[in-house]
């Protein structure tokens, strides 16, 4: 079944003078992987905690499965099926991997024996099952951005964004965190992911939207968006202009 | 192994009443303790080890340091003990008023305290101002006796009035409120709620970005955490017969209630009870022992039968305790905990887990 599963128009975010987030649109249809990307501080974290409700809009709607979502809590935009990964890691040091899971297992399986079975399955889905009892807090980065993509999917969502879970991982991990992406879409996940990694962008998405200075650039299809004169500048400089 | 010690342990806490009057107790207590003051320490290792349980909840899973809980404590006593003083109304109903309007005043301090969005140290000292806004009004207001207090009437013997003569039901009822308690505690700790309160502990927006209604559990756990503990002040209230706000209603308390949840190790199941198992004994032990004048020579006097002995370290102790106040008591107190808090930082449980672990 395909159809518009996400529709941000005319998001809008000031940090007080600082425009952080102007004017983007943005949408996403059922069973893309669509990339969201930019230089360092083009906003697209803000847009991240605006379309999971950590972040108010100062003007624009975010509509997900066509109900307004703008001003919900995230725990409940996160119930609705569309849940997030943060850039800066957050496990729950204290607990065990697995248990740190089932938390978001416990969206959709109340009872604890439930949520540690469908907690096991999210485990297995990211290939990461082996390191169900070991403590989140002695976890080493690639582990820890496994654990981030686990307890998301043990929400059992429609949609998910992930916030740069490349980062810092080798280019063999890379090529393993790509599979995992890929898995995740084949088991019928919308998938919005912002990321520096360029490869992975290019080999992934099915269209990327640029953000630069919180405006929106360019919109479309990989091989458009790397050949567009305006993101080429924005990355390398007016000199490398095309 | 583990639950055939706890199963024996329990079985040697039953029975202890039964014997606490024997001969042999008798010759084995230091002298000048009696059987019944034993029955006293381990009523009060209950008492303390029940409210450090009911603020684990709060304190420990939920990771939202209270320190009000005397508040808590003192709107159970004082409705129970008004009710029973005025209409006469049973203090077993008035318990279960008291924990539910001690349950509103928890709901509400965190209802505002989270819609302000206080956090850490500011919500501990949110917790301080409410409670200090009950012990006023119980020192002001004519109808909580003021700073004079509330003498229960006795009825005598009457399990209906919840008044007995002897030390034992009120020993029985303590250690059931405790192992109620904790087997309420060790139940939330495997269901959802706890694991909820453990995520809310260690990352709010961890929890709340994977569904975690992070208010509402919070609120949860304040408004059980501040039923169970009015539980407690109901309980204190017909143990002592008398209350007043300067001995129930001070930081002082809430301070002693964490002391034990932490000493043993909070957002642990058995950490608030193993907590008033090592506190307790030694509070009472520095507290009687120093207490009043002379009381260096008490202390000297247990373990020194030689007289002249004993003269010059009865002279030593009242200079150290500046003439035989109650200082001493907080100073041996002090140097405890001190210790304590160096040797395991994290609490006594989760130091013998590592150990055993090892």
């Amino acid at each position: 079944m395909t159809g518009r599963l996400l529709e941000a128009s005319d998001i809008t975010v000031r940090f007080g003078g600082l425009v952080a987030v102007n004017a983007v649109d943005f949408r996403v249809d059922k069973g893309e992987i669509v990339g969201l990307i930019g230089p360092n501080g083009a906003g697209k974290t803000t847009f991240f905690n605006v379309v999971s409700g950590f972040c108010r809009p100062h003007a624009g709607s975010v509509s997900f499965r066509g109900v307004d979502i703008v001003g919900l809590k995230p725990h409940l935009i996160s119930r609705m099926g569309l849940t997030r990964t943060f850039q800066i890691v957050k496990p729950f040091p204290d607990m065990s991997v697995l248990e740190n899971v089932m938390i978001g297992a416990f969206s959709v399986h109340p009872a604890a024996k439930d949520a540690r079975l469908a907690a096991m399955k999210a485990l297995e889905l990211v290939e990461f099952a082996d390191w169900a009892h070991r403590r989140a807090g002695e976890l080493p980065v690639a582990g820890r951005k496994r654990l981030e993509v686990a307890k998301v999917m043990a929400c059992e969502p429609d949609l998910i964004l992930l916030d740069e879970v490349m980062a810092g991982l080798t280019p063999a991990e890379h090529n393993e965190m790509i599979e995992t992406v890929r898995a995740i879409r084949a088991s019928g996940v919308t998938v919005i992911i912002i990321e520096h990694v360029m490869p992975v962008i290019m080999s992934l998405c099915d269209r990327i939207y640029v953000l630069h200075h919180g405006e929106l650039i360019c919109e479309g299809p990989p091989g458009k968006v790397a050949r567009d004169p305006g993101v080429v500048r924005a990355y390398l400089g007016e000199e490398f202009a095309l | 192994m583990r639950l055939i010690a706890a199963a024996l342990f329990l079985v040697f806490l039953l029975l202890l009443p039964a014997f606490a009057y024997s001969d042999i107790v008798a010759r084995v207590m230091p002298r000048g303790l009696s059987g019944a003051s034993l029955l006293n320490v381990f009523l009060l290792i209950f008492l303390f080890g029940y409210l450090a349980q009911c603020w684990n909840i709060l304190g420990g899973f939920a990771g939202q340091l209270s320190l009000g809980h005397a508040a808590f404590f003192g709107i159970g006593a004082y409705t129970s003990t008004l009710l029973f003083t005025i209409f006469g109304l049973s203090p077993w109903i008035g318990m279960i008023l008291g924990m539910s309007l001690a349950g509103l005043f928890g709901l509400f301090v965190g209802f505002v305290s989270f819609h302000y969005r206080l956090v850490g140290p500011f919500f501990t000292l949110a917790t301080i101002a409410f409670a200090e806004l009950v012990r006023l009004s119980a020192l002001h207001l004519k109808f909580t006796g003021g700073s004079m207090g509330v003498l229960i009437p006795l009825q005598g013997d009457s399990v209906w009035q919840f008044q007995f003569s002897g030390k034992a039901p009120y020993y029985y009822i303590s250690l059931f409120m405790l192992v109620a308690v904790t087997a309420l505690i060790w139940r939330i700790a495997r269901s959802r709620l706890g694991y909820y309160l453990h995520a809310i502990r260690q990352d709010e927006d961890a929890a709340e970005a994977i569904g975690v209604n992070t208010r509402k559990y919070k609120l949860i756990a304040a408004t059980l955490s501040a039923a169970l503990t009015g539980a407690g002040g109901t309980f204190y209230a017909q143990y002592t017969q008398y209350i007043v706000p300067d001995d129930i209603l001070t930081v002082g308390l809430s301070v002693e209630i964490i002391l034990r949840a932490i000493i043993g190790g909070s957002g642990t199941v058995l950490g608030p009870v193993v907590g008033s198992f090592l506190l307790t004994p030694i509070a009472e032990a520095t507290r009687v022992l120093f207490s009043g004048a002379g009381s260096g020579a008490a202390v000297v006097q247990l373990f020194a039968s030689d007289a002249t002995l004993a003269k010059k370290l009865s002279g030593y102790f009242s200079f150290l305790v500046g003439g035989g106040g109650g200082g001493g008591a907080l100073m041996l107190y002090g140097l405890i905990l001190i210790f304590t808090c160096l040797v395991m930082p994290s609490g006594a449980v989760p130091w013998f887990e590592r150990r055993a672990r090892r």
